[in-house]
């Protein structure tokens, strides 16, 4: 019996060991107490991720050039997957640490401001010589994200459309871009066909995580919206239904890759790449390495209209400064050089981002871009997911795992659309 | 007369002593007390017990019950296999034969690799459009269309128990070699007098004499298994849907994807309390029938 005790607690500290992975969090801070205010020599570290490893040399650029414009300011950068970014700079902060600055998204504005967790840029912007270049709607779009207040500063923005393989086209006999949602849907199933010898599915479809953007053209052009005028959640509703209905009999029916619930951007781009898919919808940001592996064999469309309303996921990526910073006054220097024409210029140009400022987007590499003319194209219709608490969660954690079980059969579209309202509402 | 009371054990284990408590008795308790907490990082001033609200919540979702009938399958199937596989390994490997310190050094390998990579690994290899074992078996003519195995509910489970079955088998045939190295040979040659089969020595021999080997690495498995998240979290995240989410990747996902510690630190609590009782009765048969 002594030999069974023995044995059982040995047994329950092994359990207990290994269940036990919860409760351990991760705590950075800066290390310079220093102001910038005077020129003593301050550090600070900046947060961001980046879609492609070479993207950081120009950004090591951009901090070098704004180390010889300050010299007593140093930028220390610290790179963290785009998938996991918000939870762990918000696990960061709640441990009282995180950086000075980060990259950021619109959407999160609200889970860090009722937190406290960012400082209101309001009057910094209002004294900084370089406001009046950025785009107007930029300013509007991050004044309604912070709830009247500026949070964020502009860095790029995408706005999505419709990538596509003019030679497939021609090989099935569409002569033009769809004009229309019902065109569009057509066109993908013209595509779905055995092209030069191989199986092509007439569109990517996103069933992965980043997924909800594509969906969301697809709901609003047969009249589902997201929120009304007053942010109220109104998702559940016939037309949203039928958008998603429509999206997942692409799958169910064949249009798309059987992989697709799975598919995430990478799958999408490996497979346009290797002539699998026609079509699939993506920003600009992708458009740099997808010429590079197919040439002229590649062009974009804006999102077409429906019968219910056009809309196309506009992408975003801000600057913020933590509240908590020791260096305020450098954290602003550094996120005010991120936003102006210099910095935007060289970060946009390597990246394929769209510029926020003005005089840049109006340079004549952006100009000539065939990817930015769409991009400009759709610009009158792009929008943004409702900035609601619940949003970040919604996108990250949500969405994916329940259209997945959609697209499978598990649950019916009505169903879906149901959870996800709920889901979006903070209601389940 | 009063007994002397020697110090110096105590102060020799004094250092690991202190170091347990700090990485183990703590994590533990926070966690414990996190679970009587509500404990949301995106939801500010709220934080605050609330008795067992998150046992409550947790017992009444859905999701909770579907995760532990996978929990039981990847557990069961995973362990079981690699037990059967690792078993008839450990007794390959205890026979004579060329270059056998090489083959039981190599068969090391899936246990030495990092789940992380070894679910990338596998990932690409399941691939519905380029995986090397849909090509292998469409050139066989085994099927006639690519399988997108991890993008089906009904073989993503399934794929990734293989998947865990093939990283956990050197781990039991090292083991159980190593028992199997432990039985005297005059058993086998008093079996041998006694003109027993091969099959009659396994049973009456070689399994009741590793009994304690067995009874340890299963144990063993089982705690780690139901507590892995590296394969499946790299391999499908937990879906597609919720195909593969197990109680272990559900209370992951929980804390560094909702950053909701206090249903993830409940979470926890619930599947070392089900361990626990799994690994109670185990250890009572096994010593009932030692006994």
């Amino acid at each position: 019996m002594v030999k069974f005790v023995r044995a059982l607690s040995a047994a329950l500290a092994a359990v207990i060991v290994a269940g036990s992975f919860v409760g351990c969090g991760s705590k950075t801070s800066s290390n310079n107490a220093a102001s910038s205010n005077d020129n003593t020599p301050v550090t600070i570290t900046h947060w961001l991720w980046v879609d492609s490893a070479d993207y950081m040399q120009t950004m090591n650029k951009i901090a070098d050039d704004f180390h010889s414009k300050y010299p007593n300011i140093t930028v220390k950068m610290q790179t963290y997957a785009y998938s996991d970014f918000s939870n762990t700079l918000t696990t960061a902060l709640a441990g009282g640490g995180g950086p000075d600055t980060a990259s950021f998204k619109l959407t999160w504005t609200p889970a860090y401001t009722q937190n406290n967790y960012l400082l209101a840029l309001d009057d910094a912007v209002d004294k900084w010589e370089g406001k009046s270049e950025i785009l107007p709607m930029l300013w509007d779009k991050m004044k309604e994200a912070g709830g009247g207040k500026i949070y964020t500063m502009p860095w790029t923005w995408q706005v999505l459309y419709v990538y596509y393989r003019p030679s497939y086209f021609k090989a099935v006999g569409i002569d033009s871009v769809p004009k229309t949602f019902d065109e569009f849907i057509e066109d993908i199933k013209k595509c779905t066909t055995t092209i030069n010898g191989k199986k092509v599915y007439g569109f990517g479809l996103r069933g992965a995580s980043g997924g909800q953007e594509p969906w969301g053209s697809f709901i609003q052009a047969y009249g589902g919206r997201f929120a009304d005028e007053n942010n109220k959640v109104i998702l559940n509703s016939p037309e949203t239904v039928k958008g998603t209905q429509v999206f997942i009999d692409l799958y169910k029916n064949g249009y798309a890759p059987k992989t697709a619930v799975n598919d995430g951007l990478a799958e999408l781009k490996t497979m346009f790449n290797n002539g699998q898919i026609a079509m699939f919808i993506h920003h600009i940001g992708s458009s740099v390495d997808m010429v590079k592996a197919n040439g002229d064999d590649i062009d974009a469309f804006p999102v077409p209209k429906g019968p219910g309303g056009q809309w196309t996921s506009m992408g975003d990526t801000e600057n913020v400064v933590i509240a908590s910073t020791k260096h305020q006054d450098a954290a602003i220097k550094w996120v005010e050089y991120l936003a102006s024409a210099d910095a935007v210029k060289k970060w946009d140009l390597a990246t394929g981002n769209l510029p926020v400022v003005s005089s840049v987007a109006e340079a004549a590499e952006f100009k000539d871009n065939k990817f930015m003319k769409v991009s400009m194209e759709s610009q009158s219709y792009a929008g943004i997911f409702p900035i609601l608490p619940t949003t970040a969660n919604w996108v990250n954690n949500v969405w994916a795992p329940v259209m997945q079980q959609a697209l499978m059969g598990k649950i019916s579209a009505e169903e879906a659309v149901k959870q996800l309202d709920a889901q979006l509402k903070g209601q389940a | 007369m009063k007994k002397k009371i020697h110090w110096a054990p105590y102060l020799l284990i004094m250092p690991a002593v202190l170091f347990v408590l700090l990485v183990v008795a703590y994590p533990v308790l926070n966690s414990i007390g996190m679970s009587f907490q509500n404990y949301n990082l995106m939801i500010p001033g709220v934080r605050g017990f609330v008795g067992f609200k998150n046992y409550i919540t947790v017992l009444t979702d859905s999701l909770f019950y579907q995760s532990l009938l996978n929990t039981v399958i990847w557990v069961v199937f995973g362990v079981g296999f690699q037990f059967i596989f690792g078993f008839i390994l450990a007794l390959i490997l205890n026979t004579s034969f060329h270059a056998r310190g090489a083959i039981r050094a190599t068969v090391l390998v899936p246990w030495v690799t990092p789940g992380v990579l070894i679910g990338l690994m596998w990932s690409w290899m399941y691939d519905g459009n380029y995986g090397v074992i849909n090509d292998v078996l469409h050139k066989l003519g085994i099927i006639n269309k690519f399988i997108p195995f991890l993008a089906n509910p009904s073989t993503a489970l399934p794929s990734v128990i293989v998947t865990i079955v093939w990283q956990g088998i050197p781990f039991f045939a090292i083991m159980l070699l190593a028992g199997l190295q432990a039985i005297p040979n005059e058993l086998y040659e008093a079996a041998d007098v006694d003109g027993c089969s091969r099959i009659r020595k396994l049973f009456n021999i070689t399994i009741p004499s590793m009994k304690n080997t067995i009874f340890v690495t299963t144990m063993l498995r089982i705690i780690w298994v139901a507590n892995s998240i590296d394969v499946i979290f790299s391999m499908t995240g937990g879906g597609p849907g919720y195909s593969t989410h197990t109680l272990s990747v559900y209370a992951f996902k929980k804390a560094y994807g909702t950053l909701d510690f206090g249903i993830a630190s409940t979470l926890s609590i619930m599947l070392t309390l089900l361990l626990m009782i799994v690994e109670f009765f185990y250890l009572k048969n096994f010593f009932k029938d030692a006994e």
